[in-house]
């Protein structure tokens, strides 16, 4: 006899979908986070896609804590001099049911986890949880949290304790951790007036912009972001922990790099500072996932390395709050069925692999590597760029060159050569194609 | 005889950093110390721990945090979120009549003015003991030994017998952490509640910035031109003039003594 039904470690995005499935499913549910109430641990600044939700919470844009909806999707391209940039804006964006979204993680938990309390889910916060009780079998009985008498024991425990999961390590299902597979997300958030932010990014009311920048990482591999909330932006950077490392670089000043860059400063100028955070994210995709199923646990959201970071997608609540739910699904049917091992918790990896979770990842499989690659970083954009410079430069009295001389001149200038082009190229084209 | 029941005032009030955002609200350090002592006390004497708060619904985190700690029974005196202090203690007296101690804390977090404790001893015409930095429960008996702070860093000790109301800061004692299990069942225990004795008189909404209470500071001694030299500070504005000198330690002494002297402040 179990104290209760699940176990929800982590009152994120995944672990508040998944006690909205477990609870609504008649199972006793407890959701233990770590902090004050869920979202306050959380230093997330970015584009949130809920389509997901149409099926959880119907109408979910109608109560949903938004800050902006984005309307305009710019992928921008940096040199130290130069910015070349792909804008894309469809008012459509702005109106029910929505695509993206950038919102204040801090609210969104806190919502996402009052749907998975009225369900039904008991929410018991700034508890941590330090470990999983285990039968002789090896199977996950509960958890032990920080408390006093803080022992509890569930048919199924749902780890979504994010990136870095020491439940997963705990359980054995990361056979091994690499700090290549990670990046150091880090963002500051700027105070400015909504009608600045409105006019500098040519939006109105609570229509948004996403920025995604290749280039502008102080020569780090990564990319940097930024975004618009009601009247504040989040502006970031994301770097490969290993070249970091090796560079002895500094995020605080590559932030500060991005920001003087003439193509961003204008956008940025005279925001107060208002908070600053940093936090690894798990960007190797299906390279580095765990398993996520184990006899009496499930692991979802970044704690099972959920997260797509694609270049041209950037990723990972929607993962976690699908995967989430399916967790919560499986849990369910496993509790119905009385089979709490991992052929009885099957149907969680079923779930993520008939729908986007996976099929998204497999897919994408080559696209974290191909874009963190140092042609991506370095070569290319440098090389796009000179060919867009040459391409729209008037250089009288000397006639307009061909597109074709401009591009082979600047493939050379840049030192690319032709096959790991194609190489690039194909996995690019077999990645996004 | 029955078991002393021992009350813990609880007030639930916005963190300072966020004003505006009740999921940061709480207890302040200073209530939950109260209801730290209240518990030691209650295990002291074989007592009752009563939680009692007084606001909206809202106001019931509180008292289920006091449940999860160990308190036997939580009431909400059902009333509005801002009131004058001498009402809050009247609803609390409503509660605490009978009681063998009433454990408050010093002040609150929302800039408090720490006179429900003073009021509420008035209301159960109990003893007080307000401004509290240490406690002492003597054993045995039912007497507890406190420290006060007063004016000027001096301390006044007190043996103090129920009924009593104590009134303690944040420092004399860190609230225990909740078990699991009794958190568990706190987010579903049973609040008492019960209505304001007399209807409230709200608060006035405070619009002006928050302005500390003037000091009250005594005239400096001495002669007018004392007065001056402290006011002005005209030793140091002479001292800041200085020279640099290189002497042995003795005439090093004899130096800096010379030097006071002629400044004024060795002047008998």
């Amino acid at each position: 006899m179990t104290d209760v039904d699940v176990i929800v470690v982590g009152g994120g995005p995944a672990g508040s979908c998944a006690a909205i499935t477990a609870a609504r499913a008649g199972l006793d549910v407890v959701l233990i986070e770590r902090g004050p109430f869920p979202g306050s641990k959380n230093m997330y600044g970015g584009v949130v896609y809920p389509r997901i939700l149409d099926g959880l919470i119907p109408n979910w844009w109608e109560e949903a804590p938004v800050q902006r909806w984005v309307t305009r999707r710019s992928t921008m391209l940096l040199t130290p001099t130069q910015a070349l940039t792909v804008d894309f804006r469809s008012q459509a964006w702005g109106a029910p049911p929505y695509n993206g979204a950038t919102a204040y993680r801090p609210d969104w938990d806190h919502w996402l986890a009052g749907h998975a309390e009225a369900a039904g889910a008991q929410l018991i916060t700034s508890t941590v949880v330090t470990g999983l009780l285990r039968a002789p079998s090896g199977a996950v009985t509960g958890v032990r949290t920080d408390r006093p008498d803080g022992d509890l024991t569930a048919k199924v425990v749902i780890a979504c304790d994010g990136v870095n999961s020491f439940l997963a390590k705990e359980a054995g299902l990361y056979e091994h951790t690499d700090a290549k597979h990670f990046t150091l997300g880090v963002k500051e958030t700027l105070a400015l007036p909504k009608e600045v932010i409105d006019e500098r990014f040519a939006v109105r009311d609570n229509h948004g912009v996403d920025i995604e920048i290749l280039g502008g990482t102080g020569g780090v591999n990564g990319g940097g972001f930024l975004y618009t909330n009601l009247e504040t932006l989040a502006i970031g950077v994301v770097l490969k922990l290993t070249k970091l490392g090796a560079q002895k670089a500094r995020p605080e000043e590559i932030i500060a790099g991005l920001k003087r860059h003439p193509a961003i400063a204008p956008l940025v100028q005279d925001g107060e500072l208002k908070e600053y955070s940093a936090h690894v994210i798990p960007e190797a995709g299906l390279t580095m996932m765990p398993k996520m199923i184990a006899d009496g646990l499930l692991v979802a959201g970044d704690a099972a390395a959920l997260c797509l970071a694609a270049g041209i997608w950037l990723e990972g609540v929607n993962f976690a709050m699908a995967s989430g739910m399916y967790a919560g699904e499986a849990a369910a049917e496993a509790v119905r069925a009385g089979d709490l091992t991992a052929v009885g918790l099957a149907g969680y990896q079923r779930r993520l692999s008939d729908t986007f979770v996976l099929k998204d990842h497999r897919r994408l499989k080559r696209a974290p590597e191909l874009v963190l690659s140092d042609r991506v970083q370095h070569l290319y954009p440098q090389m796009i760029a000179n060919v867009a410079e040459r391409m729209f430069r008037v250089d009288n009295p000397d006639p307009k060159p061909g597109l074709r001389r401009i591009l082979a001149q600047e493939r050379k200038r840049a030192g690319v050569r032709r096959r790991d082009l194609a190489r690039d190229g194909w996995i690019g084209f077999r990645s996004f194609g | 005889m029955s078991s002393p029941i021992i009350i813990a005032c609880l007030k639930w009030v916005a963190h300072p950093g966020e004003p505006h955002d009740e999921r940061f609200a709480g207890a302040s350090p200073a209530d939950r110390a109260a209801l730290e002592l209240a518990l030691q006390q209650a295990k002291e004497l074989g007592g009752t721990v009563t939680a009692v708060t007084v606001g909206p619904p809202a106001t019931e985190t509180v008292l289920r945090d006091a449940v999860a700690a160990g308190a036997d029974r939580a009431v909400r005196v059902d009333g509005p979120a801002a009131m004058l202090s001498s009402d809050v203690a009247a609803g609390i007296a409503g509660v605490a009549e009978g009681a063998a101690w009433v454990w408050c804390g010093d002040y609150s977090l929302d800039r408090g003015t720490g006179s429900v404790p003073a009021f509420l001893a008035a209301a159960l015409g109990a003893q007080q003991a307000l401004g509290v930095i240490d406690v002492q429960f003597a054993a045995p008996g039912p007497a507890a030994r406190v420290t006060r702070r007063l004016d000027g860093g001096r301390r006044e000790v007190l043996d103090v017998t129920g009924p009593a109301v104590v009134s303690v800061e944040g420092a004399v004692a860190d609230l225990r952490r909740a078990g699991l299990g009794a958190l568990r069942v706190a987010t579903s225990a049973s609040i008492d509640v019960v209505p304001l004795r007399s209807p409230a008189r709200r608060l006035k909404a405070v619009v002006q910035p928050y302005r500390p209470r003037a000091m009250a500071l005594a005239a400096p001694d001495g002669s007018p031109l004392e007065r001056l030299r402290l006011l002005t500070d005209a030793a140091a504005a002479t001292a800041a003039r200085g020279e640099t000198v290189t002497l042995a330690p003795p005439d090093a002494a004899a130096r800096i003594v010379a030097a006071l002297r002629g400044w004024g402040y060795l002047d008998s």
